[in-house]
């Protein structure tokens, strides 16, 4: 940080102005962080950002894949519970498949 | 950045003056001492792994299951909530989030509930009760999808009003699901229109989704005797 006493140059915030009639017409990078957000932090600040996109390649990785050590066993909601083995798979079909990724976790059973 | 991980390895509570960054910007961990008395799983604070990427504040998972038709006293309540596990980064909310059925194959009245480390999912913890939630009714089959890009969005910092966000939930009941994002401020109207704001660009809801915001001593007032948090009213 800084020690000295000079004070940075500070210039506005560009922002452009917009009337909406709609919802629709609103712009998809509205309240986002301008120039993505793989890994930024916010100016004069810390804040740690990360974007639907990068946080589902992270589950790739081999440090993303080794089971929590100390998960409790709870049937059902961590370890199979003894009667709904099929029912996952039926269920996979029923819900919405969305077209840019479709990164379902099985269960070993 | 180096400052903030010696803090988190720190069991003292109050030993956050380390952190060099701006008071609004920085992690604030609170580790209330009764807090580690009630808590019956972890005591020690999850902390970033070698090569692993920091999440803004740590996370736990909590699961809860009721009988329905059992009144559920506050007592009963605390004991039916389970602490799942506790994670600091992205790769060990995977290991975590990976190894959990989805809600979509929840069954009976359950929730998951992902809430900022130190803060209950309850309404009576510090962090909540002045606070509020939007919560969002969904059909069956699309609470598994919601819930995923609702805690992505959430981990990934998103919302962007500071520290306002204390968690979220998502509730299996019998004919539909709902999840929730809880926030520490009801009355702070401009943190609760960027939340919704944020939730219609991550979620993708059916058009007509309603979106509802609730505060928690609303939903205090209006349950019969105690009844769970979401969705009762």
């Amino acid at each position: 940080m800084s020690t000295g006493a000079k004070q940075a140059k500070s210039c506005p915030i560009p922002t452009r102005v917009l009337t909406l009639k709609d919802w629709s017409q609103l712009p998809d990078c509205y309240s986002q962080t301008p120039g993505g957000t793989l890994f930024s932090t916010t100016p004069g600040g810390t804040r740690i950002i990360y974007d639907r996109k990068f946080l589902l390649e992270c589950r790739n990785s081999p440090l993303a894949r080794t089971p929590p050590c100390c998960l409790p066993q709870i049937p059902g909601v961590t370890i199979p519970a003894t009667h709904s083995v099929g029912k996952l798979q039926d269920l996979k079909e029923e819900e919405e498949k969305d077209v840019a990724d479709d990164s379902q976790f099985e269960m070993d059973i | 950045m180096n400052n903030k991980f010696d803090a988190l390895k720190d069991d003292d509570s109050g030993d956050h003056d380390q952190d060099q960054s701006s008071p609004k910007d920085s992690e604030k961990i609170k580790i209330e001492d009764d807090e580690k008395e009630q808590n019956t799983t972890k005591k020690k604070m999850a902390v970033p792994g070698a090569g692993e990427h920091p999440l803004q504040y740590n996370y736990t998972f909590w699961y809860s299951r009721r009988t329905p038709g059992r009144p559920a006293s506050t007592q009963s309540y605390e004991q039916n909530i389970k602490q799942i596990g506790s994670f600091a980064s992205v790769e060990q909310f995977w290991r975590f989030y990976s190894h959990m059925i989805r809600p979509g194959d929840l069954t009976g009245h359950s929730d998951f509930h992902l809430f900022k480390e130190g803060i209950k999912p309850m309404w009576e913890d510090d962090a909540n009760k002045m606070g509020g939630k939007w919560i969002i009714r969904l059909r069956k089959g699309l609470a598994s999808r919601c819930w995923e890009n609702l805690i992505l969005a959430m981990l990934g910092e998103q919302f962007m009003v500071g520290e306002e966000i204390c968690g979220a939930v998502v509730s299996v009941r019998f004919q539909e699901d709902i999840i929730s994002i809880w926030n520490k401020t009801a009355s702070d109207q401009a943190t609760t229109a960027r939340i919704r704001d944020t939730l219609r660009r991550v979620l993708n809801l059916p058009p007509n989704t309603i979106m509802e915001y609730k505060t928690h001593t609303d939903s205090i007032k209006y349950s019969l005797g105690r009844l769970p948090w979401a969705g009762e009213c």
